[in-house]
């Protein structure tokens, strides 16, 4: 199998970087998932999509906007009403979702060359995103396992929480290297360390 | 130690010392000073020179109202103008500089203005810039002339040009409850709140919070009130729930309760730490505000009262109470309240003298008349201040018997020596942010200014705001407010004791002494009550027409000191009482906020930018890259000493000879899914998708509604229910809106879903004669012969191990194929091809190249499709399906759609062989020196190496009907005239054999 090669390689410098007074307060990761697929319900069908969820990826999503899970290796969450982002370690999502996500409950689109995962973790993470993002990243507001949908200047993006302090972010492909650079200029102040 | 520093007092540290410089003299202060306080113990008492006259200005207050002082601070080879020296804290290295003075401040040349006093009275512009309107300097060119100088005259400080390196960031916030202003009523309110468990943030303009308890010099439960700021603090930073900000300017208060702040993170440092801003712009999401700002002291309006030396009470307490320094040694007070006998208690306990104490009013509390006796003061009451004397620097006074019902002075002048004078003319709530929230101020007859207005949006005010002005209102109001705004309820509960001087807060009804002399009512713009007057006298009545007409209230100060007055002085004038003139609405931002702070990085290296997945090739492999909105795209390959014509007729040429390849990722990639996806582009297209077979692509054109052309693409059925629609680059996401409009809102019964799939796919198109053995030397799993892979058709193969989908279509009008695979391996099969063209002369060709080989096909682009073009302008009539209505159909017959002398698409060659320019004008008969007669315009040319000419696509008027005829380019900025022939734009190949192989 040939390797994807990343969009963010050459701004992709692993180790720790800024200013370290507090130690390194944020870790930045991309996540290279297998998969990452989008599906879509016609209205009315979303608990069945929601079923299709659980059966494929085991993931039992609560019901209601923005909603989530994620196991590790798994994720998914609601991103828009009937919409959902999956993700998983693995490829072969969408072929998986395809045989299920019949033609009556909506619709299943491979976006796993598209999107770029990213993820964010440490003490800092909610204060570098609060500078991209216009979202309420308190736990109350936000809480472990949801989505989101936003954007940063002309970036879209959709983010999961996957931890108390860890978001995991999809970005346009084309834009990734862009928000990268940002992430990390944003991530100076608090000391980051790219792993 | 400085003669005006105290040995002991204030919030200052003495045992930091501070170097820094201002007009290039070097000066000390301590750690906590701000520059204002700091020249000030220097003895430096002369700041800045004023806006029209050049007068010399001194300190008038000690916050963000400063209106005198006005700075330039020097960072490298930057310049930020106009800073109030009272909100600049010192650091080592500061370098400020003065402004609005030639050649110094001390010796301004420009002083003399105020020799032209009348000259230079209200309305000086718009009477001056009229023009003469007889005689040789008629017109207004004259004045443009004079418009330099006096320019340079008359302003504020200038900004640089340098670029500016420094930091700055946005951030989002979001809080239950906000609280603005950080003084007793503040503190309380984000206490009482976070109590509560409410998410506070508490944001204060000053560095230190406390507000007014800094300086007050009162006990709150027994101890300094200072103390008691400093535990309180320390309780609210121990808490998760509290984000403290200092040094935070709330400046704009905007629809649902959505508020701007300006953070000025490392302006007080040396050098901010690493990857520390300069100043954060915060975007603050509140479910509720208390607002807790305070109030500004008004000075009072009396000839000479701009002198350095002349300064408010309270600004002067604060100098003595907050940074251990004495604005002067022989102090008077001139005052219309009792809030300045507490002023004057202060600097006598720092160690001044108080001459006097002028009180207008005829009798003062006994109280009051206790307090004065304290400070030892003579205190004149029925008196007002008539005069101001000495140069730069205040040396005396003249007061003189007043009475303030009547307005009248009498007696004679007697003249008391003092070297400062501070004046109180009462108390302005600082209701700037409700002003902006929505609400009309109200006007208060008691405490004779404006108070804030009844809420309309979720806010609640405390303190001083109100008209509270004592501790002991601001902290039972600051605590009920945050308990509300947190959404608790208000039960009993024992407050902190307040030691205080008492006071009536209800000043006299006196804002202006008139007597003979400029007196200054806006001290930044150079208003004076003269001028407000003069505005009357020459009719404007609405306060909106005397602001503009006099520009009180402008400048960066925007009229915290002098709004007050100036409307009190025109109520006079008109004969009406201070409600009924009104006062204008306050708008963002409440005090200057920076240019980058609003900018944050959106620019430079940050700016978002798209890159294909085969971008860093492109770079490695000699790409001159070409933005194409935010798209990166290669422009061209060009070799060792080529120019970019030669590289790419190069390329273009080698394609049409053998074969080419480009980077197409970029072109707009649209899933239609779902049991209607056909449907919904029978609708969408002008042209019918419901009939193309699975594997097969299509060309589309749709238009808008109106019935213009909108874009054009191909769209490939990869299943029954599954399209992969293709947009121009440039149009992608105007696509993808029109499409979820129709969807969401105009047919929602459809079964579709529409997805953006540009990044999911790196697309490669490789054309040319070589192109198909090209192909079939690298991709398994599928032939590519004409059989398997007609023109339109799609296979699936692999190419190098990678899944890859080919359709085979032209831009090129060579025979061509689109080859796309998962972005992720775009460059593993970009190399693949490159390495299996190598045999066949394959060349990597960009924009360039194959916008000279679109117009040589005569295709079109965004170029022809610019909004303004019908698909029969643009001889794609062919493609408007009589057999189903489409977008854009019920429109597209209109008269003037389907008018003759409409523009249309055609060719162009040059005749005297020269290159032609894009927008250049078509005429039929050629007048170099007054050129007319276009009858249409150049949309896109280049060198055909194909014709060996240069050609142009252009829209002209009647166009097909002149094929074969003659016209001229014109095109007179650029000085490019000659000769061209109009022919079809089908330039090369117009049969599409080469295309169709």
């Amino acid at each position: 199998m040939v390797e994807r090669q990343s969009p963010l390689e050459p701004e992709y410098h692993v180790g720790s970087h800024g200013n370290f007074e507090h130690g390194v307060e944020i870790l930045l990761t991309e996540t290279r998932p297998g998969s990452i697929v989008q599906l879509a319900a016609w209205p009315g069908e979303e608990k069945k999509l929601i079923a299709a969820i659980r059966a494929v990826a085991g993931l039992a999503l609560p019901d209601g906007a923005g909603g989530g899970l994620s196991d590790g290796a798994k994720s998914a969450f609601g991103f828009a009403p009937g919409k959902f982002t999956v993700a998983d370690e693995a490829e072969g999502l969408a072929a998986a979702f395809a045989r299920v996500v019949t033609p009556a409950i909506g619709t299943v689109t491979d976006l796993s060359h598209g999107r770029t995962a990213i993820r964010i973790a440490g003490p800092k993470a909610e204060w570098v995103l609060a500078k991209f993002f216009a979202i309420d990243f308190a736990l109350p507001a936000f809480p472990v396992g949801a989505g989101r949908s936003t954007t940063h200047h002309d970036v879209f993006a959709q983010i999961q929480r996957t931890g108390t302090d860890q978001f995991d972010i999809y970005v346009f492909r084309s834009f990734a290297r862009s928000f990268w650079k940002a992430l990390c200029h944003a991530s100076e102040e608090v000391g980051y360390e790219v792993q | 130690m400085s003669p005006r520093r105290a040995d002991t007092g204030g919030r200052i540290d003495r045992l930091k010392t501070i170097r820094f410089t201002f007009d290039g003299i070097a000066y000390t202060g301590h750690g906590g000073d701000t520059l204002a306080s700091a020249l000030l113990a220097n003895g430096v008492t002369l700041l800045g020179r004023s806006f029209k006259y050049h007068r010399p200005r001194g300190l008038l207050s000690a916050g963000v109202e400063e209106p005198n002082a006005l700075v330039t601070v020097l960072k490298g080879e930057v310049r930020e103008p106009n800073i109030p020296a009272t909100m600049v804290e010192i650091h080592d290295g500061l370098l400020a500089v003065s402004q609005n003075r030639f050649p110094s401040l001390a010796w301004d040349i420009h002083a003399v203005n105020q020799l032209g006093g009348k000259l230079l009275s209200a309305g000086f512009y718009y009477k001056t810039f009229m023009g003469p309107v007889v005689g040789p300097l008629k017109g207004t060119r004259f004045w443009m002339f004079c418009e330099h100088f006096i320019r340079r005259a008359a302003g504020l400080g200038s900004a640089g040009s340098a670029k500016d390196p420094a930091r700055y960031e946005r951030m989002n916030a979001f809080c239950d409850v906000l609280v603005v202003g950080s003084g007793p009523a503040g503190l309380m309110a984000a206490k009482a709140a976070a109590d509560q468990g409410a998410r506070v943030i508490l944001a204060d303009l000053e560095p230190h919070f406390g507000g007014s308890a800094n300086w007050s010099g009162e006990t709150i439960d027994g101890a300094w009130a200072t103390d008691w700021v400093r535990r309180t603090v320390a309780q609210l930073a121990a808490r998760d729930n509290v984000r403290l900000l200092p040094r935070t300017t709330v400046w704009g208060y905007y629809d649902n309760n959505t508020l701007a702040a300006l953070e000025r993170v490392s302006d007080h440092k040396e050098q901010p730490a690493k990857g520390e801003p300069r100043h954060r712009y915060w975007a603050i999401r509140a479910g509720s505000v208390v607002l807790a700002t305070g109030a500004f002291e008004r000075p009072l309006v009396f000839p000479g009262n701009d002198r350095p030396g002349v300064m408010l009470a309270h600004a002067a307490e604060r100098y003595a109470n907050e940074f251990g320094v004495l604005p002067g040694q022989r102090v008077v007070l001139f005052t219309n309240n009792d809030s300045a006998y507490r002023s004057a208690l202060a600097l006598k306990q720092a160690g001044a003298a108080i001459v006097a104490i002028v009180d207008v009013r005829p009798q003062p509390s006994a109280e009051m008349s206790a307090l004065a006796g304290e400070t030892e003061a003579e205190l004149l009451s029925g008196h007002a201040v008539v005069a101001t004397e000495g140069g730069k620097a205040l040396s005396g006074l003249k007061v003189q018997r007043f009475d303030m019902v009547a307005g009248v002075l009498s007696g004679d002048a007697r003249s008391v020596h003092a070297d400062c004078l501070l004046m109180s003319g009462g108390w302005s709530p600082t209701i700037h942010l409700a002003s902006q929230a929505g609400a009309k101020a109200e006007w208060s007859a008691a405490r004779q200014a404006f108070l804030p207005p009844k809420p309309t949006q979720k806010w609640i005010g405390a303190g001083a705001f109100t008209g509270s002005f004592s501790t002991v209102e601001a902290i039972a109001e600051g605590r009920a407010a945050g308990l509300a705004a947190a959404g608790g309820t208000a039960a009993p509960a024992a407050l902190p004791s307040v030691e205080a001087i008492p006071g009536d807060p209800d000043p006299a009804p006196v804002f202006e002494i008139r007597a003979s002399g400029k007196s200054f009512v806006d001290f930044q713009h150079d208003v004076t009550a003269e001028d407000v007057r003069l505005a009357h006298r020459e009719g404007f009545v609405s306060v909106e027409h005397l602001k503009r007409y006099t520009t009180l209230g402008m400048a960066t100060d925007q009229g915290k000191s002098s709004n007050v007055p100036g409307l009190a002085i025109m109520a006079e004038a008109l004969g009406k009482p201070i409600p009924d003139v009104g006062t204008t609405r306050f708008r963002p931002p409440f005090a200057p906020v920076s240019i980058g702070s609003l900018a944050a990085e959106r620019f430079g290296d940050l700016k978002p930018e798209r890159l294909t997945p085969m971008h860093d090739w492109h770079l490695a492999n000699g790409a001159t890259m070409y933005s194409a909105g935010l798209w990166y795209r290669p422009m061209i390959y060009g070799l060792s000493g080529e120019t970019v014509e030669q590289a790419y007729v190069r390329e273009a040429k080698a394609t049409r000879e053998s074969a080419g390849i480009v980077d197409v990722s970029t072109l707009g990639k649209i899933a239609v899914q779902g049991p209607d996806a056909a449907t919904f582009l029978d609708r969408v297209y002008t042209n019918m998708f419901s009939t193309l077979a699975v594997g097969k692509a299509r060309y589309g054109l749709m238009l808008r509604e109106d019935g213009f052309a909108f874009d054009d693409g191909t769209t490939w059925r990869l299943g029954e229910q599954d399209f992969l629609m293709t947009t121009t680059t440039a149009n992608a996401g105007r696509v993808m809106q029109h499409l979820e409009y129709f969807l969401d809102v105009v047919w929602p019964e459809l079964k579709v879903h529409v997805t953006s799939v540009t990044d999911e796919w790196a697309g490669a198109a490789i054309g040319g004669p070589k192109a198909r053995q090209i192909l079939a030397a690298c991709v398994t799993g599928t032939a590519v012969d004409n059989a398997t892979l007609p023109f339109m058709g799609i296979v699936h193969g692999e190419i190098a191990g990678v899944p890859v989908m080919v359709c085979r279509l032209s831009f090129s009008g060579e025979m061509a194929f689109e080859v796309y695979s998962g972005a992720g391996h775009g460059t593993h099969v970009w190399e693949a091809l490159i390495e299996a063209g190598k045999p066949f002369g394959l060349v990597t060709y960009g924009l360039e190249a194959l916008g000279t080989m679109r117009i040589e096909k005569g295709h079109v682009t965004g170029a022809e499709i610019d909004g303004r073009t019908t698909a029969r302008d643009l001889h794609l009539d062919w493609m408007l399906s009589k057999k189903k209505p489409f977008i854009g159909s019920a429109m597209m017959d209109r008269e003037g759609l389907v008018a003759s002398d409409r523009l249309d698409l055609v060719g162009l060659i040059a005749l005297d062989n020269r290159p032609l320019n894009g927008g250049a004008h078509i005429v039929e008969e050629i007048d170099e020196a007054n050129p007319r007669g276009s009858i249409g315009h150049i949309t896109a040319c280049c060198y055909s190496p194909a014709l060996g000419k240069h050609i142009a696509l252009a829209l002209v008027k009647g166009g097909k009907a002149r094929h074969g005829t003659r016209a001229h380019v014109s095109d007179p900025l650029r000085n490019r005239f000659g000769p061209v022939e109009i022919v079809s734009n089908h330039f090369y190949d117009p049969e599409g054999t080469r295309m169709h192989g």
